[in-house]
């Protein structure tokens, strides 16, 4: 299986909103699309899922025009959506039914998905003796968190081949946060194809092997992660002890990135300057708690490409 | 229209269907309805009757006194005796002064009347003093006051000395029929196309009835749209079915529910009739019968019936796009109303076309304004169904109003379906009209 997305544009009236994009998923795991806010990265999503008209460009999975409604896709949107006011359950179903998926099969999965996300309580909720279940098992008396899982659900439901989680995990706790982050292991583990847009870089960084960098509408980088990190160098330094040593790094010449009151995040040429600094701090005793030369995170590699431009 | 782009509309059909119906409000406001509806045919046919007595029943009034102030003798009120209500009256001829016998009745002697037979300028009057509290109502007075006329009408002409036939000639109605020829002597048929107050009180009340259902479907498929597009339901769905599938599912399934309410109602209106009439016993026609006489479908057939029944269908489906475009075009149920400007303007235009139509109809028949009324899409689904039933349109003109309203609905699905996909994941403020046109151009 491959999902081939070939020179996608889209714009409404002369504002271009994804410009020219090109990616490539051939082998099972989870491709991240990064971008600020308004980057173009849920357009391209709605693209791909065929809920928006491209102006320009193909989606191709297997080789062959993705039509959403034939290949079994699932969808986790940015902005959450439930029915306030019907049953949990009744709506989970709909989903699935939607999706092609039995009645029977359905309800196996909403049990299975309930008990994993430990939300039974509010899609089969309890009936008293003489009274009606509770109000529980609408969306509307249920927290964000547990919504969102609802939802998870109903991107999961059919069991799908492809995978689309837009900010999956933004606004939950961090016990949620790491259940979520469970069950998407949990996906890679099956050999499913997913896409993820996030903003949390050390998320992305955990899961992803390749990435796109979108700014407005074009792709700033892109490739394998570690490639990309790789091409960076290791340049990154962080050293911290238990004296001042700003007058070693004024000798040296090394650019301060961060400072805080034990550590330095410095900024150096390559390893050989690192191990000329490192030497020279041994060498006059400088007692030394940290020294760290690393390539750049994610989160640095973003901030360069795309950190100047102003949020839209 | 590809079948992938209406894909799954059953789907969005039996889904909407079924939580329409279980949702509270749909289920409150039915009930409210059938109540209102069961109840409204005993009222009606209370208000009508005005309290009326059952004819039969034996009048509460025991003597008439008789104060004959006329030339015409004593008059013989036997007759008025035959009827079941009034056989143990006894008419006694006043022997004392007014003051007397009204003063009587009116403090001790409250079942009786006094009956004063006068002659002012060539005129004869009949009235009838009872007592002002007592047994004695106003409907005993009524039905006996129009025993006494009818009795005394046939005693004065008997006193002139006419034979009953010659009395059914004088008051027989004059039925005048003015024809015309032309040269060649061939009369000049000129159709009266006007309709009667009966027949204007069919057609007005199902234009009000099919109004209603287009509002309250319309309504209802605008606020689904919009609730889905709040509460962004809308982006799920649509990774599993186009837009287009979409809002057919729903036009359907709401016109459905509404069609079943009002099918119900209606059958509840019959049932509710029927049982009004057996429990009043048979005292005058049942309300429906008062309302529609029979002789106003002298036309009706199952063609008619097959035509009346698809322009409704075809008018609801109109105004349901045109109310599923309205609810596109807003983000937030609060904007709905305003959403709704343009679909109110259409639906209620188009309804009042249609009454000014059935207005002319009545007044001087049909003319260049009605035959525009029955044509004009956005009208004919008013008022056509209504004339098709009473047989005031002819069917080339049915057809062509058929074509016309078919040619507006896919001219409509086209507009729809070129924008909606665009506006369904609208977010901000209401688009208008303009900007519609525009979008319809550049997608």
């Amino acid at each position: 299986m491959s999902l081939s997305v070939k020179n996608l544009s889209k714009s409404y009236g002369d504002k271009v909103v994804v410009d020219n994009l090109s990616f490539e998923i051939n082998e099972p795991g989870v491709y991240a699309l990064l971008g600020t806010n308004g980057a173009g990265k849920t357009t391209t999503l709605r693209i791909i899922l065929g809920m928006l008209a491209k102006n320009e460009g193909e989606v191709l999975w297997n080789g062959k025009p993705l039509d959403p409604v034939r290949t079994n896709v699932g969808y986790l949107a940015e902005e959450r959506g439930l029915y306030p006011k019907y049953s949990l359950l009744d709506q989970l179903l709909y989903f699935a039914k939607l999706r092609n998926v039995s009645k029977s099969t359905a309800m196996q999965r909403i049990k299975y998905w309930s008990d994993r996300l430990e939300v039974n309580e509010y899609i089969f909720p309890p009936k008293l003796k003489g009274k009606k279940s509770s109000k529980a098992n609408r969306a509307d008396q249920l927290s964000k968190g547990n919504q969102q899982k609802i939802q998870l659900m109903a991107a999961l439901i059919s069991d799908p081949e492809l995978i689309i989680l837009d900010e999956p995990i933004s606004g939950l706790d961090p016990v949620n946060t790491d259940l979520f982050k469970s069950i998407i292991k949990e996906e890679i583990a099956k050999n499913k194809f997913l896409i993820m847009s996030s903003h949390q870089m050390p998320t992305i960084e955990e899961f992803c092997s390749d990435i796109t960098i979108m700014n407005r509408g074009k792709a700033v980088l892109q490739g394998n992660l570690n490639e990309v990190k790789k091409s960076y160098g290791r340049v990154n330094l962080f050293v911290k002890s238990d004296v001042d040593i700003a007058s070693y790094i004024s000798s040296f010449g090394l650019a301060i990135v961060n400072k805080t009151p034990s550590e330095y995040h410095l900024k150096v040429q390559g390893e050989a300057q690192a191990m000329n600094f490192l030497a020279k701090l041994i060498g006059d005793n400088i007692p030394i708690v940290k020294f760290e030369l690393r390539e750049p995170s994610l989160h640095e590699i973003f901030i360069e490409k795309v950190g100047d431009i102003h949020e839209e | 229209m590809k079948n992938s782009n209406i894909a799954g509309w059953k789907d969005v059909f039996s889904f909407t269907f079924i939580q329409t119906m279980k949702s509270k409000t749909f289920i409150i406001s039915y009930v409210i309805l059938i109540l209102i509806v069961a109840v409204s045919m005993p009222v009606i046919s209370l208000i009508n009757s005005g309290g009326k007595e059952d004819a039969n029943a034996p009048s509460p009034i025991q003597k008439v006194y008789v104060n004959n102030q006329t030339t015409l003798g004593d008059i013989d009120f036997s007759e008025v005796l035959k009827e079941n209500a009034f056989r143990h009256i006894s008419f006694e001829i006043m022997q004392e002064d007014y003051d007397t016998v009204s003063n009587r009745i009116e403090e001790s002697e409250q079942t009786s009347v006094l009956l004063t037979i006068a002659q002012t300028d060539g005129m004869y009057s009949l009235d009838l003093v009872k007592a002002s509290k007592g047994p004695v109502k106003d409907n005993s007075i009524a039905l006996l006051g129009d025993a006494v006329a009818t009795q005394f009408e046939k005693y004065k002409i008997n006193t002139l000395g006419i034979t009953q036939e010659q009395a059914a000639i004088l008051y027989a109605p004059v039925d005048t029929k003015v024809s015309m020829l032309d040269v060649s002597g061939a009369p000049i048929v000129k159709e009266d196309t006007s309709i009667s107050g009966s027949e204007y009180g069919f057609i007005y009340g199902l234009l009000f009835v099919v109004m209603m259902v287009n509002i309250m479907a319309s309504t209802q498929i605008a606020t689904s749209i919009v609730t889905e597009k709040s509460t962004r339901v809308i982006e799920y769905l649509l990774t599993s079915v186009k837009p287009l599938a979409l809002i057919i599912g729903k036009v359907i399934a709401m016109l459905t529910a509404v069609l079943l309410q009002i099918v119900s109602l209606v059958a509840v209106a019959f049932i509710s009739n029927k049982v009004s009439a057996a429990i009043s016993g048979g005292n005058g026609k049942d309300v429906i019968t008062t309302y529609l006489p029979a002789n106003i479908f002298h036309s009706l057939n199952i063609v008619n019936i097959i035509f009346c029944i698809l322009l409704i269908l075809l008018g609801m489906i109109f105004y349901a796009t045109l109310a599923g475009l309205a609810g596109a075009t807003v983000s937030r149920l609060e904007e709905l109303q305003e959403g709704l400007q343009l679909f109110m303007f259409a639906n209620v235009g188009g309804a009042y076309i249609g009454i000014a139509a059935a207005n002319i109809l009545m007044a001087s028949g049909n003319n260049a304004f009605v035959t525009f009324a029955f044509l004009f899409p956005l009208s004919s689904p008013f008022i056509l169904p209504g004339a098709i039933l009473v047989g005031k349109v002819s069917i080339p003109l049915v057809a062509a109003s058929l074509a016309l309203l078919l040619i507006f609905i896919v001219l409509l699905f086209k507009f729809v379906a070129k924008i909606f996909e665009t506006l369904i994941l609208h977010n901000g403020n209401k688009i208008k009209i303009k900007e519609l046109i525009k979008l319809s151009k550049t997608v």
